[in-house]
């Protein structure tokens, strides 16, 4: 049973291709718009084998790597000052909330002009957006501590130090790696966007040139490629998620 | 005359709750001499609660002084006292032989050390074979025998327990009750056992203390001269349902 369910996926995959392929010999799907996988994958292959666009993958990395780096900390951070500290939290939570859900994507003109297009102007967007769902993870996290095991431990004796190492951090642990998780999601999604509507480098930039100059098969590896690495990174912290988490389960 | 294994003298609790101020515990005397088995009641809110976390050390009283085996009690003092809440609060993302040897780990004994003293309390507490599960692969009454090996792996003299079956049906909860009743037998601690169940009180405990609503004043302290080893067989007789009368009587009055 365990093995059926991949398998399952790969033939519906397939199926979908083999559909794609016939439509587009039909002339059903214009192959303009939309180019057979038959002329996608060598496509792929070929642009993974150009120099510039492994660089430009590489800048796009770079950017959501150091972006995420900046925003784990700071935001966890702030988040727990804010759910720590009630005075602080009363003041400044519902700003957090309403900034939370206003579009990113307004503010890129201002990022322009204060960053300019390089990779700084990436990095600013990225934490920028990705900020804000790990502020508000972080509060979470923070109030999904049981108060009952800080008791439980205080009455055997624990300091302040070995509340957080042994009841704060553990607890925490899975709630802050699912909002790291959607805030990699956010990563990615900000960083693109930013490149994509005006960069030097970087693979939304080399998506967006495609999609300007109708390059349809460098368009469509281009949207494969980066469509295959945000999966991997989800499945990889949605792993490290499962398995840190492994006691939230609840009995079958 | 032997020194009392917990000593409460004039203690006084107040708390504020939104601006008011409330005495949850006026002025109470209680000695507690080494080794006997002490049933705590009264009506919901009477401080009996209060007081076993004051004895834990988890706060201060407002007015009067505790004592373990004579010294003031500032903070807990988990090697002399060992406590037991309602919910069996285990860490849930440790085994139940890792929740048995928290206390140690807190205090830093190695490894190999605290995890064979944590296993000796498991079998004591009758999970041996339980010891890699996780706290949700356990029911109610396994994970209350964790919480309750949990409170003995330090060896304190002192056992406090906290409503520790109120969440568990009555088989269980019986079962668990001899339970105690055996180790407590075997190992000679003093035991201060908060409970709503009168029953349970008389079953279990050398005296009860009765408290009264709100403020908490001790209104009666009542040997129980049932002899020991107690059985099911007791709670059907004269004598113990005249002990319950008797502290059913104060609670009926107090609560209102």
């Amino acid at each position: 049973m365990r093995y059926l369910e991949p398998l399952l996926v790969a033939v519906g995959v397939c199926g979908i291709f083999g559909l794609w392929e016939a439509m587009v010999a039909g002339g059903i799907i214009n192959a303009r718009i939309a180019p057979p996988p038959s002329t996608i994958a060598p496509m792929l292959v070929e642009l993974l084998g150009r120099a510039n666009v492994i660089r430009s993958l590489g800048v796009t990395l770079y950017e959501v790597a150091v972006a995420f780096l900046i925003s784990v900390p700071v935001g966890f951070f702030i988040g727990f000052t804010l759910a720590e500290m009630p005075g602080l939290g009363a003041v400044f939570r519902p700003v957090v909330n309403f900034l939370f859900g206003v579009p990113k994507s307004i503010f890129l003109p201002i990022f322009i002009l204060i960053f300019g297009v390089g990779i700084e102007q990436k990095i600013a967007f990225g934490v920028f957006t990705t900020v804000f769902v790990l502020i508000l993870g972080g509060i979470s996290a923070v109030e999904s501590v049981p108060r009952e095991l800080v008791t439980v431990a205080r009455a055997y004796g624990a300091n302040r130090l070995q509340v957080v190492r042994e009841i704060y951090l553990p607890a925490m642990a899975p709630v802050l790696l699912e909002s790291a998780r959607l805030g990699m999601i956010f990563n990615i999604t900000a960083v693109l966007l930013a490149e994509i509507y005006g960069a030097r480098d970087g693979i939304g930039y080399r998506i967006a040139g495609w999609g300007e100059s109708l390059q349809m098969p460098q368009l469509y590896a281009a949207l494969a490629i980066v469509a295959t690495l945000a999966i991997a990174v989800n499945e990889l912290l949605q792993q490290l998620e499962t398995r840190l988490g492994a006691w939230r389960q609840r009995p079958a | 005359m032997t020194q009392s294994a917990v000593s409460v003298r004039a203690v006084t609790q107040h708390f504020t709750v939104e601006g008011q101020s409330t005495v949850a515990l006026d002025a109470i005397d209680l000695e507690i001499p080494p080794g006997q088995f002490v049933a705590l009641v009264g009506p919901s809110g009477c401080g009996k609660s209060t007081l076993l976390s004051l004895v834990a050390g988890l706060r201060l009283p407002t007015g009067g002084t505790l004592l373990c085996n004579g010294e003031p009690i500032v903070g807990p003092v988990p090697q002399r006292i060992g406590m037991i809440f309602q919910e069996a609060n285990l860490l849930p993302w440790l085994t139940a032989l890792e929740n048995v040897a928290f206390p140690l780990k807190l205090r830093g004994v190695p490894k190999r050390e605290r995890l064979e003293a944590a296993r000796a309390m498991l079998e004591l507490t009758g999970l041996g074979n339980f010891a890699d599960r996780l706290p949700h692969q356990l029911s109610g009454g396994m994970k209350q025998r964790v919480s309750i090996g949990r409170g003995l792996v330090q060896d304190p003299g002192v056992l406090l327990l906290d409503e520790p079956f109120a969440a568990l049906d009555e088989q269980t909860r019986m079962v668990l009750g001899d339970e105690v009743l055996r180790i407590w037998a075997r190992t000679g601690k003093t035991v201060m056992f908060v409970t709503h169940n009168l029953s349970e009180a008389v079953y279990l405990a050398d005296r009860i203390i009765v408290f009264s609503a709100r403020p908490g004043r001790i209104v009666d302290d009542v040997p129980v001269d049932l002899p020991r080893p107690r059985t099911f067989s007791m709670m059907s007789s004269e004598r113990f349902g005249a002990l319950k009368d008797r502290i059913w009587a104060h609670i009926r009055d107090a609560d209102h």
